[in-house]
């Protein structure tokens, strides 16, 4: 089982991509094929938010559940894994805004809140460079991750009212409801799936390469 | 009776990085009773006294400190403790008694038991500790460790800086604490002649 | 209860007085904060010139210099609140003596009159420089509290962290930027509606909610940033 589970996840992923491309209408108001890049699109930025609120989940897990290295392991490579599906969010809608705007960028409330995160998880990393003796830089580092938790919200919530946005609505819209073409939604849940089965895939195999580095430590290895 | 106060620590690991400076330490103190500590420098000694007072989190090991038959958790030990060290400073900018006072305040003691712990030391009461000798720097340590009438004291080079009156002094200092009933774990205690012995660890690089 | 609650506040304001008296025999953040925001603010009136006589334009920037000066001017000082007891070794005491969470509200406490101090004086000064008249003054000093309140709240928290790591000025500017920016925004923001007369009800309740979550969180984190 765990052999074949990676090939159906590829097989998964393969399919995904051919479906985006022929079985996926294109939607109204687009220019061109362009509306096909949301397909990765939102599945980034849908993962990085998984990333994002994991990290936070095994730091507070770290902090109050008896300081466990695992834990600390966990929320690092979420953190990592976030950033770089974070990186991959913010290209494919630059591309995307090039299209349909006219502008690589243009500071819509979603590209600052997405830059602002990537500020912020990429100076939680800074942040564990920075402290060297590693039971103060999990502990540091896991405060930090709460505190992002806490300023998210704003991030989100707060920061896309203040100015005008460009951007579509988001999948379920401010209506409360989802209003989209089924096969298209058909194909967006299964990337978004697909993607997010990626994620924990990655971040396992992170895990255990961080806990066997930590075991190489020669402090560690003499008895 | 003898079990109601007393701390018994046991395979205690620390490193830092890939240093390991400790590897599985352990020891028991019970009232009146003083443990040793000895090594040269760079063994680990104000490592593990760090770690008995809650400063340090231990990679492995135990550390048991139960006061009147009642156990303290990390955050308790660190506030019951009295530690010295030479890692320890005061503010500079304030005289003696007002860092005396300062620690009377968070400690919730009435200023006189600093005023009577400052003259027992006899430090002048209006100097700055900026303007302090490194001699009666020490001495305050012993101030700010002794304040709070601690029943652990853990001593890291109690006798830096001092001169014959000094460790007179501290002499008698610890044994007040130990005739008392208080316990007391002491590192390098080379020059200090200590009383009532009932362990010794010595750390080797 | 009340004993333990009226311990906690005795040892807050003991730790609120001690650092005051310090500050006030050394003048460090006084001197260097204070003059490093003045500073700023004449490069930055010298630098601007004349913006002309369009008062939308004028409100549409100047608030946000002003808030650029401020956060530049935290930055300078308020790692210290924390960062000079690691320096000088006095942490060890604090760690032993103090309950975490009065530390943290008297060190909270400290920050907040002391960069309240600053907007005080950097605020009217500003002001005066750029010519710029004030729709709703009682609007705009409510701007400049809640904004102050989490600026400095988040950036005592952020020194708590800063504090025990290496190269602490560099690292205090790359943490607390994007812990701040939302605030940041909204400050901004409510700042413009009141020189303009607009209406800054919406962001001065998130900027309160903002200040309020990061005084609890603080709370609650603090004893974790602080010990071992």
């Amino acid at each position: 089982m765990r052999r074949i589970l990676p090939w159906l996840l590829w097989l998964w992923l393969a399919l995904v991509i051919w479906a985006a491309f022929f079985y996926a209408p294109l939607a109204e108001g687009f220019v061109g094929q362009s509306s096909r890049i949301l397909f990765f699109h939102v599945p980034m930025a849908w993962v990085s938010f998984v990333a994002f609120l994991a990290a936070g989940a095994w730091s507070i897990r770290f902090l109050a559940g008896g300081r466990r290295e695992r834990d600390d392991h966990a929320a690092e490579a979420a953190v990592q894994l976030g950033l770089l599906f974070c990186v991959l969010a913010t290209v494919t809608g630059a591309i995307w805004a090039k299209v349909m705007w006219g502008a690589y960028w243009n500071w819509d409330p979603r590209q600052t809140s997405i830059v602002l995160a990537m500020l912020f998880y990429a100076a939680y990393l800074a942040l564990r460079t920075a402290v060297e003796e590693p039971e103060a830089r999990r502990r540091l580092a896991a405060a930090y991750a709460v505190l992002g938790l806490v300023v998210a919200p704003f991030l989100f919530f707060v920061l896309p009212r203040l100015t005008f946005s460009l951007h579509p609505d988001t999948v379920v819209n401010t209506r409360g409801r989802v209003e989209m073409e089924s096969r298209m939604l058909q194909v967006l849940a299964a990337s978004s799936l697909a993607f997010t089965v990626l994620f924990f895939w990655i971040h396992r195999i992170q895990v255990r390469l961080k806990a066997r580095a930590e075991r190489a430590l020669p402090g560690r290895t003499t008895p | 009776m003898s079990e109601a106060t007393l701390l018994d620590f046991a395979g205690v690991v620390r490193a830092f990085g890939r240093l390991r400076v400790l590897g599985g330490v352990g020891g028991r103190v019970a009232p009146g009773e003083v443990l040793a500590v000895g090594g040269p420098n760079g063994s680990g000694k104000s490592t593990l006294l760090k770690c008995l007072a809650g400063l340090l989190a231990p990679d492995r090991g135990r550390i048991d400190y139960r006061e009147d038959g009642e156990s303290l958790d990390t955050a308790a030990r660190r506030h019951r403790v009295g530690f010295l060290s030479p890692d320890l400073a005061l503010y500079q900018e304030l005289s003696v008694a007002e860092n005396i006072g300062f620690f009377c305040r968070l400690r919730g003691l009435p200023a006189a038991r600093g005023e009577e712990l400052r003259a027992r030391v006899g430090l002048p009461a209006e100097r700055l500790c900026g303007a302090l000798s490194s001699g009666m720097r020490q001495r305050l340590r012993w101030a700010f460790a002794l304040l709070h009438r601690p029943r652990l004291l853990l001593l890291d080079e109690p006798l830096e800086h001092f001169d014959a009156a000094g460790v007179a002094l501290a002499a008698a200092l610890l044994a007040e604490h130990l005739d008392a009933g208080g316990l007391a774990v002491v590192a390098n205690p080379s020059h200090l002649e200590l009383p009532r012995v009932a362990g010794r660890i010595d750390l080797a690089l | 209860m009340s004993r333990a609650a009226s311990t906690w506040l005795s040892e807050a304001v003991a730790v609120f007085t001690k650092d005051w008296r310090c500050e006030l025999r050394t003048r460090y953040a006084l001197n260097t904060v204070l003059l490093f925001a003045l500073t700023t603010l004449v490069v930055v009136s010298v630098a601007l010139g004349p913006l002309g006589a369009d008062q939308q334009a004028r409100g549409a920037v100047l608030p946000m210099l002003l808030w650029l000066i401020l956060l530049f001017a935290a930055a300078a000082g308020l790692p210290r609140v924390f960062g000079h007891e690691e320096e000088k070794h006095t942490a060890t005491a604090l760690r032993l003596a103090a309950t975490p969470s009065a530390l943290f509200a008297g060190k909270l406490a400290f920050s907040l009159v002391l960069f309240f101090a600053i907007e005080a004086l950097t605020a009217p000064l500003f002001l005066a420089m750029m010519q710029l008249p004030v729709a709703h003054p009682g609007r705009f000093v409510a701007a400049l509290a809640a904004g102050g309140y989490g600026l400095a709240a988040a950036s005592t928290l952020v020194a708590a962290i800063v504090g025990q790591a290496r190269g602490q000025s560099t690292l205090f500017a790359v943490l607390s930027f994007p812990v701040l920016l939302p605030l940041l925004l909204l400050a901004i923001a409510a700042t413009r509606a009141a020189v303009l007369g607009g209406d800054a009800g919406a962001e001065l309740t998130q900027l309160v909610l903002y200040d309020a979550s990061m005084t609890i969180v603080g709370l609650m984190l603090f004893p974790v940033i602080w010990n071992p």
